[in-house]
């Protein structure tokens, strides 16, 4: 695998170059639309030079919005904060409920282990209109219905059935031999699992958790429906520069820019764990 | 199945506890998605109703008539055909393009690293949100990518808004928020493989498309059977991108099942269709996950057995 | 009923907010401050004293659900005046169009009683009507004891009034004795022309006079005037917002219905007439030779944003969407111009299907008589004076407005035509939809239709036929045919 001739070597580069291009281009075409008035952009054909703009990131930060029908207030940091809050609350309670269970289904065969674990991971597959819609109708008798617990609790579908899976997997390459030691040493079984099993497991957790978040911070429709617009996600927020006297696609592409920053910052930050996190066999069980 | 079981029987004194633990510890995150569930048999019961919201004194059961009328109504069909191929063509593509990427990335290096995190950028990108993008960049005034088609020759590409390449077009951005994805997952697979099996094939001088065949695809399979799981699965219920898109047009060309459920939902309050629509598309996952599961510890086991 | 500078100062008295603007405008009048004030101070008392309790509801709350819309934006500058006037608090919610509606269905079917009142089109109460989300807002019109006596209820459009209300039985005729209303008109839309008068002097065209000389026109305008523009805007996506603009007001014009209503009630589809499908073939003809690239995706935004950048010459679409690209930083602002269209040649006059823009009261409000305190105030004529000349809350649904001459003025300075477009089509202006529970099927399967069509996948007989079958067949199955 070492050896590679030199015409390979060429046509790998060249390979990974245009797939950097297919997937980087669209991103870095937003990033520079971002910069732009709503004039240059609409512009025909599309201009290469422009002078850069921060209006765009501007009235999104002060929340005030000049447009044809004047000055509009927008809510966007509040809808970025509301992403950021679900997200990490949803993934927090998913990695508490999750991680225990994904531990009970690793170590210990019980009696239908696999049907529950089966049953956990087919809810990650219900379509989610199927339970959302009379949700809505529950969720209102129950009170539930415009509160962050309610969104948080609905979150869970998408987060917890991802942690389990992938951290369960991970448990289960890890030998148990140490925990074993360390319990006939005289530990109670929760400082085994404190001390030695989620050390462990340390990088499958941060990697099934960074996974979870990023399903949870893109998810659009669970919110839409169920909360009302102080309670929503950039998802949803970033509608709505499609004002009825015209679309804003300076600031679409802003509020873009500034929806997957954090997501992006959190991966650098975590990166050695998503992969490595998830080399472990993690995924493969 | 696996050797933990033995061990856990030789201290008699923790038997009690031993036993109700893995309950006490897996019943919280159990009740926790049963407790959201519970609409779910809701729907079940909707499904078997005539229930339109715009006329309420005309809800009653039907029972199997909401699904009866399937058999006869073309656009159900239509609706059926259009999801599997969507899935189908969008898993396959991402499969292909994702075990490609994670070849080329395979070795640790710094450049290669710094290359998979900057892949995973449209993975964070809402498909809400990429769909707006790729809106903006098909579009035929000012998008980027009309007039880059414009310069090969093709002025009149319509991208989203013509029915021969709307499925093209949804496939694409699909591809490219999800195959990031599945790369991650098979590179993480690929640089977790044992060594030894590569050395000993490469000092016998075994041909590469050989190693790679018997060898790498082998191993990897549990992570491209992962892989393929929860991506199958997602594709099979898209919304975001084509409800963002076309809402299922031109036409009927994607009209698949949640754009179809939701339009009849929210549109039409046809509650009874809706449900009706989805509890099919359940249908569908469940198998979908029943088989692959069923596979996956197969092929785990047999993993074990061997290692 | 308004004397020019008393009905302004009036109008102005209750928005606090603005104070300086009017200080400023009064002092640019000629008038000092400390006269201002003691005006002020009259107009107020003068209002107040008004044999009618506004106070009754003091210290209430109410919460609106509303959509991002010129319209919103024009009642949130001015809510500060309704709660010092009443000493209620209002809240709300502002919802994007895309996903506005899916947002009131949602809160209603789960029985929310969130909101008190909300913004919705006259189309959507067919739906909301029957399912008993919505109140009949009769018993609080004709109360004079919740309602305060300058209302002037009479003074609403009587077309677009009527087109509100409706008796609930599929196929009654809007605004019938029996009829219900189910939301009270806010402002709204004529489907006409709207044309960028640059482009069309630059190439020799002249406005078109019916449906041939629009095709012909748009052909020409796409040919001639270059740089990618193309001659006509319409809207396109799969959705009943394709159906109710230009297309219907058009189709409308050659008499043809999307239902007829047989003697005993029952509904069949009608779009599949030789008349029918003679005017979808131009239409189609149309779209296909002069429409924009991408139609199939063309809503509201895109039809407006074309024209507002200069990448189509014309639309026939909301008049007040070309009211809007002709402000603000669009790069056409001030070279738009109106006409009212008439397809039919055969036709007397232009027969515009409209778009009402309506505030309805939720059934699960949980104080009516105080939710009917901000629906009559947000329907007065105080506000849609102030939103008419100071915002962009056009068009007004009360004829006062109309008459008023700081609108027209602010219209005849800047929209050249956009008065006598409306004075002309604003007499056969209505809806001519028949209001039905399956209003949203029907025009989501026709538009599907259509798209098939311009794309060429089906003929247009054939296409029609289908759609008038499979309709019937779901009027049937629904128990309406």
């Amino acid at each position: 695998m070492e050896h590679t001739s030199l015409i390979e070597r060429i046509l790998r580069g060249i390979a990974l170059a245009l797939v950097v291009v297919f997937f980087m281009f669209p991103l870095l075409w937003i990033f520079l639309m971002s910069f732009q008035t709503n004039e240059t952009i609409l512009s025909i054909p599309p201009q290469l030079f422009f002078t850069p703009t921060l209006q765009n990131y501007t009235a999104l930060i002060t929340g005030k919005l000049t447009s044809a029908a004047g000055t509009l207030d927008i809510a966007f940091m509040r809808n970025l904060w509301n992403s950021v809050f679900l997200s990490v609350t949803s993934v927090a309670v998913s990695l508490l409920l999750g991680v225990p269970a994904a531990y009970a289904f690793a170590r210990h065969k019980f009696r239908g282990s696999e049907d529950i674990a089966f049953t956990l991971l087919s809810f990650r597959f219900a379509p989610p209109l199927l339970v959302l819609l009379p949700l809505t109708l529950y969720f209102q008798q129950l009170g539930l219905a415009n509160t962050y617990f309610g969104l948080v609790w609905v979150y869970q579908l998408i987060c917890l059935p991802l942690i389990l899976w992938i951290v369960r997997g991970y448990f289960e390459d890890i030998s148990a031999d140490v925990e074993y030691a360390y319990r006939i040493a005289g530990h109670s079984w929760f400082a085994t699992f404190r001390k030695i099993a989620l050390p462990l497991a340390g990088p499958g957790i941060a990697a099934a958790g960074l996974l979870a978040f990023i399903f949870a911070w893109n998810n659009f429709v669970f919110a839409l429906v169920l909360a009302s617009a102080d309670k929503q996600p950039v998802t949803v927020g970033a509608l709505a520069f499609v004002t009825a006297s015209g679309i804003q696609y300076g600031q679409i592409a802003a509020a873009i820019v500034l929806s997957i920053a954090p997501t992006l910052a959190l991966a650098l930050y975590a990166q050695r764990y998503l992969v490595e996190g998830l080399s472990l066999g993690a995924v493969k069980g | 199945m696996p050797a933990v079981v033995p061990t856990a029987r030789r201290r008699s004194g923790l038997r009690i506890s031993k036993r109700a633990l893995p309950y006490v510890l897996s019943l919280p995150a159990l009740l926790v998605c049963i407790g959201i569930l519970v609409p779910f048999f809701a729907a079940v019961l909707y499904s078997f109703q005539r229930y339109r919201l715009s006329q309420p004194w005309n809800r009653q059961y039907n029972w199997g008539e909401n699904y009866l009328n399937f058999f006869t109504d073309p656009g159900f069909w239509n609706t059926l055909r259009v999801s599997l191929v969507y899935a189908g063509s969008t898993v396959v593509l991402e499969l292909l393009l994702g075990l490609g990427i994670a070849l080329l990335l395979q070795k640790r290096t710094r450049l290669n690293n710094f290359i998979s995190i900057m892949l995973l950028m449209p993975l964070m990108t809402a498909p809400a949100l990429a769909a707006l993008m790729w809106k903006l960049m098909t579009n035929p005034g000012f998008g980027v990518l009309s007039y880059l088609a414009g310069l090969v020759g093709l002025q009149d590409f319509r991208w989203a808004s013509s029915p021969s390449t709307a499925l093209f077009t949804v496939v694409l951005v699909d591809i490219w928020v999800y195959t990031p994805f599945i790369m991650i997952l098979l590179l993480a697979g690929l640089r977790s493989l044992p060594t030894q099996p590569f050395e000993a094939a490469a000092l016998d001088g075994v041909p590469r498309s050989f190693v790679f065949f018997r060898i790498t695809l082998p191993m990897l399979m549990p992570y491209i059977l992962t892989a393929t799981l929860f991506r199958l699965l997602d594709s099979i219920q898209q919304f975001d991108i084509i409800y963002a898109m076309t809402q299922g047009g031109p036409g009927d060309t994607l009209t698949v099942f949640q754009v179809e459920a939701y339009l009849n939902f929210f549109q039409s309050t046809n509650v009874g269709r809706s449900a009706a629509l989805l509890m099919i598309l359940w249908v569908i996952t469940y198998f979908l996950s029943f088989v692959f599961i069923k596979n996956w510890l197969r092929l785990r086991e047999r993993a074990r057995g061997e290692a | 009923m308004y004397e020019k500078e008393k009905g302004l100062i009036d109008a102005f008295v209750r928005q606090q907010v603005d104070r300086r603007e009017l200080l400023r405008r009064l002092g640019a009048m000629g008038i000092t401050a400390g006269a201002a004030g003691t005006l002020l101070n009259l107009a107020q008392t003068r209002a107040w004293a008004a044999d009618f309790d506004w106070m009754a509801h003091k210290g209430k709350k109410l919460k609106l659900l509303l959509n991002k819309h010129p319209y919103a934006d024009a009642m949130i500058a001015n809510l500060q005046a309704f709660k010092d006037l009443t000493g209620m608090d209002v809240t709300y919610d502002v919802f994007p169009e895309d996903v506005y509606f899916d947002k009131v269905t949602a809160a209603l079917s789960s029985g929310s009683s969130e909101y008190d009142a909300f913004m919705t089109g006259a189309y959507m109460t067919w739906t909301y009507g029957p399912a008993g989300w919505v109140t009949d807002l009769n018993e609080w019109i004709k109360d004079p004891a919740k309602t305060n006596p300058n209302y002037a209820w009479d003074d609403f459009l009587p077309g677009v009034r009527k087109s509100c209300a409706w008796n609930g039985k599929p196929g009654g005729e809007l605004g019938s004795d029996d009829a219900k209303q189910w939301c009270i008109p806010w402002g709204f839309e004529q489907n006409n022309i709207t044309y960028n008068k640059t482009m069309f002097d630059k190439v020799g065209a002249t406005v078109p006079g019916n449906l041939d000389e629009l095709l012909t026109t748009a052909a020409k305008l796409t040919k001639d005037v270059g740089g990618g523009v193309y001659g006509i805007g319409v809207r396109g996506s799969r959705s009943w917002a394709t159906i109710h603009p230009g297309f219907l007001s058009a189709y409308a014009n050659f008499e043809q219905k999307d239902l007829n209503v047989s003697a005993d009630g029952k509904l069949s589809a009608a779009m599949n007439t030789p008349e029918s499908k003679e005017f979808h073939k131009k239409w189609v003809q149309m779209i296909q030779e002069s429409g924009p690239k991408n139609w199939s995706t063309y809503t509201w935004y895109q039809v407006g944003t074309d024209l507002g950048a200069g990448a189509s010459a014309m639309i026939y679409d909301a008049d007040i969407l070309g009211y809007f690209m002709n402000g603000g930083d669009n790069k056409m602002a001030g070279q738009l111009a109106y006409a009212a269209f008439k397809a039919n040649p055969a036709a007397k006059a232009p027969t515009p299907n409209i778009w009402i823009w309506s505030l309805a009261m939720s059934s699960y409000a949980k104080d009516k008589d105080a939710t009917w305190y901000f629906i009559q105030w947000a329907s007065g004529l105080d506000h849609a004076i102030f939103g008419a000349t100071k915002m962009d809350f056009v068009n007004p649904v009360r004829q006062a407005v109309w008459k008023e001459e700081a609108f027209r003025d602010k219209l005849n300075k800047s929209y050249p035509g956009y008065v006598d477009m409306f004075d002309v089509s604003a007499p056969g202006a209505s809806i001519k939809f028949t209001a039905q529970p399956l209003f949203f099927d029907l025009t989501t399967e026709w538009a599907a239709t259509l798209q098939k069509m311009v794309a060429k996948e089906v003929p247009v007989d054939e296409g029609l036929d289908a759609l008038a079958q499979s309709i019937d067949g779901q009027l049937k199955e629904a128990g309406l045919g």
